[in-house]
């Protein structure tokens, strides 16, 4: 039983490597959303006892319910989370019009030599203070002058 | 009763103020003002823990040891305390300047929710619950101002730090099922006398897991893409109290709960946090931005925590613990006055920036000094050549930034205004009062670390 469950966890957690590793983010998504699978069925491995549903009263030997409660908390939590990266990717789909990593990558290559340059409000500043200064030049240049 | 009065008013205020909209000045300052409020809860109780020692409550009633614990000590309440600062300093800076969207005071609020939950809670799965809540109010928060470029960054946040916290969770299943405990104080009298290898592995699992949230040299790559693209209140947020995690856990669960382990994993966290000091240094100077240049800079800062408890000992963490309250402090205080323009911020900037390299009469002059003093006493002299080495770096990458922003640039823009002036002119003397007159945080270090066992001989 120990073997099956390690190899069905080594297997999820394979194949939701193998998705995190793709261009299209949806596939990303799923391979995450596996992953959260993955480690519920570790946490349920990890109890540390089998045998029948833990109720009240029962005779024979129960299983361990502290990880199945740990389990259904963070069940509900990568839920959570999923509903919160599915929006997400929906507004980087609005945004850009696609969910190919590549093209994510690209986006990000041009705004960073936008940051490289100057911006607008930058460059009117330095000319306002150049033309500031050669004003001062040239009031100085009068008063010496006068 | 007094350990959930903090947890209480976070609780139900990040409800409320969930309901309204925050983009309004009153909702905006009534956030500020319920955090503050829970601030002062903690304080309080911080007193009182100072004094009276660790305090304990468990959940609904049940015995000690079947209920889940609520265990507030000094180590815990100090970062509590920091984190909290941050967030309301963050908070009231936005709300002083413009809120862009309606949820954020709420979303500041659940942090500040989650990171108090889990610098009390004496529960390992509690611990994961709480670290949850406040990380998907993070995920929110990187996205937050909705620009193309903002939205990727969170995408990358999420991706790669949800993948942290699956395996934070299969460390705290392999650590109940090694043990047969999820109470931190049992677990910690079980592992000594655990088997080599599983105890091995689950405490490298949950280290990775909290380097990933520090930022970490070989775990950093998300760390810069996030940083460049977000505001600078969300960037505070991020550096000044989110990381608080990464160094929180590694005390708690390395330095308590596998001290063993911690010991014979020391010379890779030594050599891991010497490649983060001179990567981020090396990295921070080649760059322009000053939210790149900063978030290159917290990973060299992280690796003067690291060193500091692979060095270990009663010294070794209080050093860490330390530096990482100064730490939090110059991070929150540089990524908000690099946004400002004007003398003022400028001022306060070089504050930051001298608390950084470590000048004296700044905060970061007494944690460089107290790795120095740890690195001396181990007999390794090195670790005095690397901290220098790494003082320097951040000396040329602090003042070229400064340069670049204050001196070239002397105009005030609109979204300087004077509360967010007074914000950060208020942390820098903070840290300027520590740098003077660093008694207080020095014994209460010192008084956190001895909670944490010596190190395995």
């Amino acid at each position: 039983m120990t073997l099956l469950v390690s190899l069905c966890v080594a297997v999820i957690f394979g194949s939701a490597a193998f998705l995190l590793l793709k261009r299209d983010l949806i596939r990303v998504i799923s391979g995450m959303i596996l992953l959260g699978n993955a480690a519920n069925l570790f946490i349920m491995a990890a109890g540390l006892r089998q045998g029948s549903a833990p109720f009240v009263g029962s005779e024979s030997e129960t299983s361990d319910p502290l990880v199945q409660a740990m389990t259904l908390t963070a069940i509900v939590i990568s839920f959570g989370v999923a509903t919160l990266v599915l929006s997400l990717v929906y507004r980087v789909y609005d945004a850009h019009h696609s969910v190919d990593l590549r093209r994510l990558g690209s986006a990000e290559a041009v705004q960073a030599s936008l940051d490289d340059q100057p911006s607008a409000e930058e460059v009117k500043a330095d000319e306002a203070a150049l033309r500031e200064s050669e004003k001062q030049d040239v009031a100085t240049t009068l008063e010496v002058r006068s | 009763m007094i350990i959930t009065l903090p947890l209480a008013i976070l609780w139900f205020g990040a409800l409320f103020i969930a309901l309204l909209d925050g983009t309004r000045k009153p909702v905006g300052y009534a956030a500020v003002g319920l955090l503050t409020s829970a601030l002062v809860a903690t304080v309080y109780l911080g007193v009182d823990i100072y004094r009276n020692g660790p305090r304990e409550m468990v959940i609904a009633g049940w015995e000690a040891g079947v209920g889940i614990a609520l265990r507030a000590d000094l180590l815990g309440i100090t970062f509590a305390v920091v984190s909290l600062v941050v967030l309301t300093t963050a908070l009231w800076f936005e709300v002083s300047r413009d809120v862009k969207a309606r949820i954020f005071p709420a979303l500041v609020m659940f942090m500040g929710l989650g990171l108090t939950g889990l610098f009390f809670t004496g529960d390992a799965f509690n611990f994961y619950v709480f670290f949850e809540i406040s990380m998907v109010a993070a995920y929110v928060l990187a996205s937050y101002g909705e620009s193309p470029r903002q939205l990727r960054a969170a995408l990358i946040f999420i991706v790669v730090n949800l993948l942290g916290s699956v395996l934070f969770l299969v460390g705290i299943a392999a650590m109940y099922h090694n043990t047969g405990w999820l109470d931190m104080e049992r677990i910690s009298i079980r592992t000594p006398v655990l088997e080599e290898n599983p105890a091995i592995l689950t405490a490298t699992i949950i280290f990775v897991a909290f380097s990933i949230k520090l930022g970490l040299f070989p775990f950093h790559f998300w760390l810069p893409a996030v940083y460049t693209g977000t505001r600078p209140a969300v960037a505070a947020i991020l550096s000044g109290a989110l990381a608080n995690i990464g160094s929180y856990g590694l005390l708690r669960f390395g330095a308590d709960i596998f001290p063993r382990e911690l010991h014979e994993g020391a010379w890779v966290m030594l050599i891991l946090g010497s490649v983060s000091i001179v990567y981020g240094g090396v990295q921070a100077i080649a760059r322009h931005s000053p939210n790149e240049v900063l978030a290159y800079s917290t990973i060299g800062q992280v690796g003067y925590i690291l060193i500091a408890l692979s060095i270990g000992g009663e010294a070794g963490y209080a050093t860490a613990i330390l530096y990482a309250v100064i730490n939090a402090l110059n991070k929150t205080l540089l990524f908000l006055s690099a946004s400002l323009r004007g003398w003022i911020a400028g001022a306060a900037f070089a504050v930051g920036a001298f608390s950084v390299a470590g000048v004296p009469p700044a905060g970061g002059f007494f944690g460089k000094m107290a790795v120095f003093q740890i690195g001396i006493n181990d007999g390794r002299p090195w670790i005095v050549a690397l901290i220098f080495i790494g003082g320097a770096l951040s000396f040329v990458y602090m003042f070229q930034l400064y340069r670049a922003r204050f001196w070239v640039n002397q105009e005030a823009d609109e979204a300087t205004t004077k509360g967010a002036l007074g914000l950060v002119v208020a942390i820098a003397l903070v840290i300027v009062a520590i740098g003077v007159y660093p008694e207080p945080l020095l014994s209460i270090s010192r008084q956190a670390a001895a909670i944490l066992p010596e190190r395995a001989p």
